[in-house]
């Protein structure tokens, strides 16, 4: 094991990264040394830093992971941003895994350097759980792919410059085999964005209809109608990143760096710290969060890249149960506070948000039940449910027929 | 139970609010309401009325219909299955049964008809800051001055302060705790609205600069138990009826909703939610109504059974509107969905009148103190 403070010991990565940031980073004043020109993100995927495990040629450093979480060690000891895309860029990562050449070096950089974003345009009305059963059709007509179909749900879909798209391209395969998975322009006519207000009070996520959207060739990840294994790829990593429990908290409130609620603070300041059956249940709450921390942190040891870890599908499991019962306990904390929300009452709106916003981990990405379901049946190799429409021709299926 | 009403006359009444409700407490109208400053309906509030719903506890002396605690849980059952928005526990409930244990006839003559007709709202405060509906809670002093008295210190968590014409004020005096009439309640300055939760649920903050009252003779520590018991069965009802309505609406959705060629219901992930919701949901409804009739009876194990009916019905509704969310899949987590209104609503009523532990504590004590005898 490296010791962060003796010098002597240090490996020569860790000194370069330290080098580097010395240089280009202010940690007391958690911001860029100078004004270097450019966004201190692009500055990170210049360096090499952004993604170290990648490739030289897409911008890494084709580092070990042993070597990466190193640099991502030192970027986390200084507090600097953008470090660890290799492991956690949803898009970025599926499209390094299956992208063309023309379109990685359209989109890669950009995305890594987090200039632009993308969303994901999987669920539709009638394929949530059910993705395989998605509707929206793309089809060639000799110069490139044009699309039509309804999506629903998708986060981000206002802002995203690409939209990460399952379509069907062969209806007479069964439903698995006849998807393509397409990285879609957003920016263009023939898309509309219907946005829809959520339990929490915010608007994160859309409806999309797709009118006639046109795709250029290149844009097709992975082979034709391989859609489906492109999607796993980019949904293990988007449920390594729910996992490790992104986005928790309401966007602009105070608190900690990561939007961790600090349970004990709010537990001494409610008086509630002498109760021995409120410091049973807060140790339990406590643990299932540092339980899935060691979890997360050995599947990252575990984990070479494009390659799925139980543990993976695991964590977001475990950060649903860690959202709820945090929640649970913060709203027993506050008591007849909780009734109360809005602006005056920020311990309550931040409890309440929290509440409500548990939800998008146990339902975004694949619910708590189709989670149980893959960890029963691809990690521990239990009988699949029967699924009546698996094996026929996806046109013969009662989602066409109804 | 009552002795005025035969059991038909308890199922008619029941079944016409349920139509009233069905017809004027849809979930378009609740959420118009939601968008109204006043946050309810005057004219079914009026039909309400019309209906003897909210003189329901109020004796025919003084027009009303004298039920007891089993016709009022029946009633809430169908209020909370509606997700009813406005004051029907805050006068209907504890407006009037304050009002009917006091002992001053003049009193009694001159408020209860009005809480009756629905022609006056009253709204009751019991609690200060610290939200825990105990005496120890209560952090409004009342100093005698002349025949009258002055109230001063801060009362929080006041439902539907906002729409009460009369206010009763639970007070420290020196003899202990006592319940203050503050008539004209619309022009009491001090009344601040708190944004909550739960949008179909107001509540205010009150702060008291030497106020005058009245004070209503015969209203100590016990008689605010008591009404505080009627208040939780009306509330347990509430519970227990939404749990219902939320599960019912819940299956419908599941035995619908088609993923991977089936009604997603048919996945045992999914029935077995439901199974267990049922058994929470026919749990509160029964427990919701043995306490209504113990109470009603004067049973010795009523304290226990209202205790149980308070924690029993509050987490009951809190799991089957959680659950519900969970088992709509992305559609729950939409606020144009109902889920999360009664959602909101549950979470809501299980800190209304003190936390599900502290029931857990006193039906523990109870059941202690009847073990010991
Ligand atoms: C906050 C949020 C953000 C989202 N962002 C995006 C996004 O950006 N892009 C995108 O494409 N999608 C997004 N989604 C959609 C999400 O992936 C789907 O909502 C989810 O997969 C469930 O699909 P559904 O809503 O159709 O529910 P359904 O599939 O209809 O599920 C209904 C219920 O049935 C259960 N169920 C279904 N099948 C089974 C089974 N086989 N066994 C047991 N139980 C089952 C589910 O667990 C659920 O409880 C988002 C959702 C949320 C809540």
């Amino acid at each position: 094991m490296q010791s962060n403070d003796s010098d002597d010991a240090i490996d020569p990565l860790r000194a370069e990264v330290r080098g580097w940031l010395d240089e280009h980073w202010d940690a007391s004043a958690r911001k860029p040394a100078h004004d270097f020109g450019i966004g201190w993100r692009r500055l990170v995927v210049d360096a090499g830093w952004a993604a170290p495990r990648w490739p030289e040629q897409w911008g890494g450093r084709g580092l070990s992971d042993d070597d990466a979480l190193v640099v991502e060690e030192e970027f986390n000891r200084v507090g600097a941003p953008g470090c660890g895309q290799d492991r956690s860029h949803v898009s970025a990562n599926t499209l390094l895994t299956f992208g063309t050449d023309t379109l990685k070096h359209e989109a890669l950089f950009r995305l890594i350097a987090e200039e632009i974003t993308t969303c994901l345009l999987y669920s539709e009305p009638g394929a949530g759980s059910d993705l395989a059963a998605v509707r929206t059709r793309a089809d060639w007509n000799g110069e490139h792919w044009v699309i039509k179909g309804h999506k629903i749900w998708t986060s981000g879909a206002r802002t995203a410059e690409y939209g990460l798209l399952l379509a069907r391209t062969d209806w007479d395969r069964p439903k698995h085999k006849g998807l393509s998975f397409f990285f879609v322009p957003m920016k263009q006519p023939g898309i509309d964005i219907k946005p829809i207000h959520q339990i929490t009070g915010d608007s994160h996520f859309n409806e999309v209809f797709l009118d006639d959207v046109v795709v250029p060739a290149s844009n097709l990840l992975g082979e034709l109608n391989e859609g489906w294994k492109v999607l796993l790829v980019g949904l293990a990593y988007e449920r390594l990143i729910m996992g490790e429990g992104i986005g928790e908290r309401k966007q602009g409130s105070s608190k900690d760096d990561h939007n961790r609620a600090d349970l004990i603070s709010m537990a001494r300041d409610a008086g509630l710290l002498k109760d021995s059956v409120f410091r049973r249940d807060l140790a339990q709450v406590l643990a299932y969060r540092q339980l899935n921390e060691l979890n997360v942190a050995r599947a990252k040891m575990e984990l070479g890249r494009d390659k799925s870890s139980p543990l993976m599908s695991m964590s977001k499991l475990a950060m649903s149960r860690i959202l709820h019962e945090e929640a649970r306990i913060m709203t027993k904390m506050l008591g007849a506070a909780s009734l109360l929300d809005g602006e005056p009452h920020e311990a309550a709106a931040d409890v309440n948000y929290r509440a409500a916003n548990a939800y998008m981990t146990s339902i975004g990405g694949g619910t708590d039940q189709i989670q149980r379901n893959i960890i029963g049946e691809q990690v521990l190799g239990l009988p699949r449910e029967q699924e009546a429409d698996r094996h026929i021709p996806f046109r013969d299926s009662r989602s066409v027929t109804g | 139970m009552s002795e005025y009403l035969s059991e038909e006359e308890r199922r008619a009444i029941r079944e016409s609010f349920a139509r009233l409700l069905a017809k004027h407490c849809t979930e378009s109208d609740v959420r118009r309401l939601i968008a109204t400053p006043e946050g309810y309906d005057r004219d079914l509030w009026r039909r309400m009325a019309d209906m003897g719903v909210l003189g329901l506890l109020v004796d025919p002396t003084y027009g009303g219909s004298g039920a007891g605690a089993v016709e009022l849980e029946s009633l809430m059952e169908e209020a909370g299955a509606a997700l009813l928005p406005g004051p029907l526990l805050s006068s209907g409930v504890l407006g009037s049964s304050l009002f009917s244990a006091c002992t001053d006839d003049g009193v009694r003559l001159r408020l209860l008809p009005g809480l009756a007709s629905g022609d006056t709202i009253a709204s009751v405060a019991l609690t200060g800051d610290s939200g825990t509906w105990r005496p120890d809670g209560v952090s409004v002093d009342a100093a005698p001055k002349g025949d009258a008295w002055l109230l001063t210190g801060c009362a929080s968590f006041v439902t539907w302060a906002c729409a009460a014409d009369v206010l009763l004020v639970a007070a420290r005096a020196p003899d202990g705790l006592g319940v203050f009439l503050v008539e004209d309640a619309q022009s009491l300055a001090g009344v601040t609205a708190l944004q909550t939760h739960d949008p179909t649920l107001h509540l205010s903050r009150v702060v008291f600069k030497g106020v005058d009252a009245v004070r209503l003779p015969g209203l100590d520590e016990s008689a605010l138990e008591q009404a505080m018991n009627l208040a939780r069965i009306a509330l347990a009802g509430e519970q227990a009826g939404a749990a219902r309505r939320v599960l019912d609406g819940t299956v419908e959705y599941i035995r619908t909703r088609v993923q991977f060629g089936r009604p997603v219901g048919g996945f045992q992930a999914i029935k077995h939610m439901a199974a267990d919701l049922l058994l929470e949901v026919e749990s509160a409804t029964s427990v919701a109504r043995q306490a209504a009739s113990a109470f009603d009876e004067g049973d010795a194990d009523s304290n226990e059974l209202i205790s149980l009916a308070a924690f029993a019905c509050a987490d009951a509704f809190v799991q089957t509107a959680s659950s519900a969310i969970q088992m709509h899949g992305g559609i729950g987590f939409t606020w144009d969905h109902w889920a999360h209104l009664y959602w909101r609503r549950a979470r809501a009523d299980a800190q209304l009148f003190g936390g599900a532990d502290f029931y857990r504590d006193r039906y523990l004590a109870a059941k202690e103190s009847r073990n010991a005898k």
